[in-house]
């Protein structure tokens, strides 16, 4: 059975400060992530299913869709801090910048670079940076992340 | 059968707008998400659809509007959430190409895109950049 996290473990907007930094664990991609990812979204792209045709390509492989490793640090990352006490996910910008292939193992890294009070006092903005590394420290994707966090009262 | 051919950068036309087919999000989508990341503590409320999910399945439902598009990468995005989206909801995305430029390789357009729900309200919206092949040149 699913235990609920503790709530009484989340931070507020007025205790994180800017410049905080998280590490989360790491996690190899394998096949059958793609081929999972490829069901559940839909997105059959060649590039990430069709082996034969991608050993021609400048890859060489198949590799794995971007929005997987996306979906996949955003996981990880909560596994390596505290949670926030999150009233909504605001949006994100995001570049993907090298590929992801079947074996590598990823992780991210996290950095609060902002905090901004909105015109309602129980609630703030923290924006993190973010970036996805693989096994040889190559960052193969990077972003921002907003999120409103609720103000203690 | 070898269904429709693929559409390339030079059929795509600055504005014009897709809308896909709908789908259903389920808990089954929910449970199978999450594992790939493994915050399962998100799934202690067991209606709310995380958000990254349906930016997910939009890349999919493109796929069932006919000939796709042959997009060698997704090379970034910027993306807005403005409303939750809760199990059983019916999601569809709309989209239209705002810019494209050529390159000697292939060509970098510029997408808009909406995810509706079954109301036809905004829930997600934002801008991805598609890295297209061009098409090939003909073989004499």
């Amino acid at each position: 059975m699913l235990r609920p996290m503790a709530s009484d473990d989340r931070r507020y907007f007025d205790e994180i400060q800017v410049g905080e930094a998280y590490e989360s664990p790491g996690r190899t991609v394998t096949e059958a992530d793609i081929v999972m990812f490829a069901g559940l979204s839909g997105d059959y792209n060649v590039l990430h299913t069709d082996a034969e045709f991608m050993k021609s390509s400048i890859f060489g492989e198949r590799i794995a869709h971007g929005l997987l490793g996306l979906s996949i640090q955003s996981g990880l990352l909560t596994r390596g801090m505290r949670p926030y006490a999150n009233i909504a996910f605001l949006g994100l910008r995001w570049k993907f910048k090298g590929p992801i292939k079947i074996g590598d193992t990823i992780r991210a890294r996290a950095k609060v670079i902002g905090k901004k009070e909105t015109s309602k006092s129980d609630r703030g903005i923290v924006t993190l940076s973010r970036q996805v590394l693989n096994q040889r420290g190559e960052v193969v994707q990077e972003g921002e992340t907003d999120v409103m966090v609720a103000r203690l009262q | 059968m070898t269904g429709a051919p693929p559409e390339y950068f030079e059929d795509v036309v600055v504005g014009r707008v897709h809308q896909t087919p709908g789908l259903t999000l389920t808990r089954g989508h929910v449970i199978q998400f999450l594992g790939f990341g493994g915050a399962w503590d998100e799934a202690a409320d067991d209606r709310r659809v995380p958000d990254l999910l349906p930016l997910c399945i939009s890349s999919g439902l493109g796929f069932r509007l006919g000939p796709p598009l042959v997009v060698l990468a997704l090379m970034g995005f910027e993306w807005q959430f403005l409303r939750p989206l809760y199990v059983g909801d019916t999601i569809r995305s709309r989209s239209s190409t705002v810019t494209k430029r050529s390159l000697r390789e292939g060509g970098v357009i510029v997408e808009a895109r909406d995810i509706l729900d079954q109301s036809g309200e905004v829930t997600q919206s934002g801008r991805l950049t598609l890295f297209v092949a061009k098409r090939p040149a003909e073989r004499a």
